[in-house]
């Protein structure tokens, strides 16, 4: 036979049969939900001393990109020195006199480039 | 050396008061975990048809608000707590969607072992004759069946409603919406389990 159909009523028999669901767990899934429950728990207890080094790890975060961006910073010249200084060398040792020199003789190093050459090809 | 021994004093003082706060908090906690969740457990199960499946959501959401908000006031874990299951719920079911495309992908078919079985195997704790259990459990399928086929968020509202007893600001809390967005999804999720389940409904 069927009950009157109202909203009520669905909420009453619907939330006694999911109560009544919820009395029939088996012994097995009631030790389930103990073990999941006392794991969170240790969440609690475990979670103080986390805490305490969680509020360094900022801190800790900045240092490190303090140290990253100073160490950066002092090796950039280093870095930009060198190439920097690269055309005046060129410019001196071009001005030197040995350079000079060594212009006056350019047929004779030429010479000897290709002596070089050939005799590398006879080595080879 | 006075200082010193006043210095140490004064920080263990500290140390013992919040310490006596953290195992109390425990306390508090594992009533409200041991209060709540069998019920989480048969809203987890109706909403994802798996009890293993369940019973993982339900550990995570007692993990994340023992993680998040222990420290919350104690008035505030109910909906706290089904908000944090509502979301694993509707993670899970992204997943399953994804994971039935690939299914689709390779081919491959559930297998009919695997379908959910809601007829528990346990004795009747109210002392109940096996003809009462047997229909009792058969409306519970039907219901559940019915509640199943409702619309996410229809079904998050009913429940919370109907079965946690939770009002229209705590529901609101636990879904992540307006009141105004509960009360029209339950009374949709009403009108629409009226007529589901009017022809069969004892």
């Amino acid at each position: 036979m069927k009950k009157p159909f109202d909203e009520e009523q669905l909420r009453a028999e619907a939330k006694a049969l999911f109560d009544d669901s919820v009395e029939r767990l088996d012994a097995a899934t009631l030790s389930r939900l103990n073990q999941g429950r006392q794991k969170a728990l240790q969440e609690i207890s475990a979670g103080a001393p986390a805490g305490q080094w969680a509020r360094w790890v900022p801190a800790g975060g900045l240092a490190a990109a303090a140290v990253v961006a100073v160490v950066l910073w002092q090796g950039e010249p280093v870095e930009h020195s060198a190439p920097a200084a690269g055309p005046a060398t060129d410019f001196e040792i071009l001005l030197s006199e040995d350079s000079l020199d060594m212009l006056e003789d350019l047929e004779f190093y030429s010479w000897m480039d290709t002596a070089n050459l050939d005799s590398g090809s006879d080595v080879g | 050396m006075t200082a010193c021994a006043g210095i140490f004093a004064v920080s263990c003082s500290r140390e013992q008061p919040k310490e006596a706060m953290t195992l109390q908090r425990e306390r508090q906690l594992n009533q409200f975990l041991a209060g709540v969740e069998r019920r989480a457990l048969r809203f987890a199960e109706i909403a994802v048809r798996d009890r293993d499946e369940a019973l993982d959501l339900v550990q995570d959401a007692m993990i994340k608000l023992a993680r998040n908000y222990a420290g919350q006031p104690e008035a505030e874990w109910t909906p706290l707590f089904y908000r944090i299951l509502q979301n694993g719920i509707r993670d899970w079911h992204r997943r399953q969607v994804v994971r039935n495309r690939v299914m689709v992908w390779f081919g491959r078919k559930s297998d009919p072992e695997d379908d959910y079985d809601p007829v528990a195997q346990a004795p009747d704790p109210m002392g109940r004759t096996p003809d009462e259990q047997i229909e009792s459990r058969q409306a519970m399928q039907k219901l559940e069946q019915a509640i199943a086929e409702l619309p996410g968020r229809q079904r998050e509202a009913f429940m919370l409603r109907t079965f946690e007893g939770l009002d229209v600001a705590g529901t609101a809390i636990a879904m992540g919406c307006s009141e105004g967005s509960v009360k029209t999804h339950y009374s949709r999720a009403v009108h629409t389990l009226r007529d589901v389940l009017g022809e069969y409904w004892q």
